[in-house]
């Protein structure tokens, strides 16, 4: 078992939270999604870059929606393809 | 937003946005559409497969998606997003041939569901295991598997936007609900998936400790 002191760390700083981080954090949902105004953003970037617990818990959303992006993918299959391209030399135009 | 929309076609030339390519023959609109939507099937297919869970079904969506989006191409405005059109037909064509089918059950989670923290789990777990670990350790069959399990307006609101990048307002075209919906449900959404994903992390001992708003076995 590994030392899980500096895990417990950086948790009780995530906590231990202030205020500053408590609106960076509502807003993150919205930042990461890029929906946020420039004065937000510009806002939220500068806490970010000055508190660890904020970025660290940024990334961790940031990789999660990256796995999701990466793994929820699939390729039509090939026969799918011939199908619509056959299909579309058939159809009568509107 | 519609503002500028409104601004943009009263500065352009007419025959610049009147409904496109009346005057193409249809040999040329034909090829328009093959070079413009055929390199987006893969796209498509995908999403018809989060709607319908199903691959028989998903490929007989996007059949169907692309017949109807052929007849009213000459409808499409180019240089508005064909993407969005796009799926906004696949949205609309997946209501009109599944959902009458299966009448929805109440889409809801459980009241503490905005509560939930991925983040969090992993970080108070005594494994020790850093949170990219954990994330990365996830199979892409369970993270398929969570996102398939979430109810559909909640698969979908994170779907789009997580996977195919689509902003709140396309989200809200796309799914014809209001912004605000769309940010509920993508909020919500994202929290059931992290509850999920945190659940598979727990079952393979990536992290410990009973996961908030779980009973603790007996």
């Amino acid at each position: 078992m590994s030392e899980p002191s500096d895990q417990q760390q950086r948790f009780d700083a995530a906590a231990a939270c202030g205020s500053d981080c408590e609106e960076a954090l509502e807003r993150l949902e919205a930042y990461l999604d890029g929906e946020l105004p420039e004065t937000d953003v510009r806002e939220i970037a500068s806490h970010l870059t000055a508190c660890y617990p904020c970025t660290d818990r940024a990334t961790f959303e940031e990789q999660l929606r990256s796995i999701v992006r990466r793994d929820c993918v699939d390729d039509a299959p090939a026969s799918l393809v011939d199908r619509i391209r056959g299909h579309l030399s058939d159809l009568p135009t509107a | 937003m519609s503002d500028t929309t409104a601004g943009k076609l009263t500065d352009r030339d007419d025959t610049e946005v009147s409904p496109v390519r009346q005057e193409l023959s249809d040999r040329e609109r034909q090829i328009r559409f093959e070079a413009e939507v055929l390199p987006m099937l893969d796209r498509l297919y995908s999403a018809a497969l989060r709607y319908t869970r199903d691959p028989t079904d998903a490929e007989d969506l996007v059949q169907e998606t692309i017949v109807k989006a052929f007849r009213s191409f000459h409808q499409y405005r180019p240089g508005t997003n064909l993407k969005a059109w796009l799926y906004r037909i696949l949205h609309t064509t997946y209501i009109s041939m599944y959902r009458k089918k299966q009448r929805r059950p109440q889409e809801s989670f459980q009241d503490d569901i905005d509560d939930f923290s991925f983040y969090d789990e992993v970080a108070r777990s005594g494994t020790g295991s850093a949170e990219r670990e954990v994330l990365e350790a996830l199979t892409a069959d369970e993270v398929k598997q969570a996102l398939a399990d979430l109810p559909e307006s909640f698969r979908m609101a994170v779907y789009l936007a997580d996977v195919e990048g689509f902003a709140y307002k396309e989200i809200a075209e796309i799914m014809e609900t209001p912004v605000g919906t769309v940010m509920s449900r993508l909020h919500r959404g994202r929290k059931a998936l992290q509850k999920a994903l945190a659940s598979y992390a727990r079952t393979r001992g990536l992290i410990d400790g009973p996961l908030e708003g779980e009973q603790e076995a007996p």
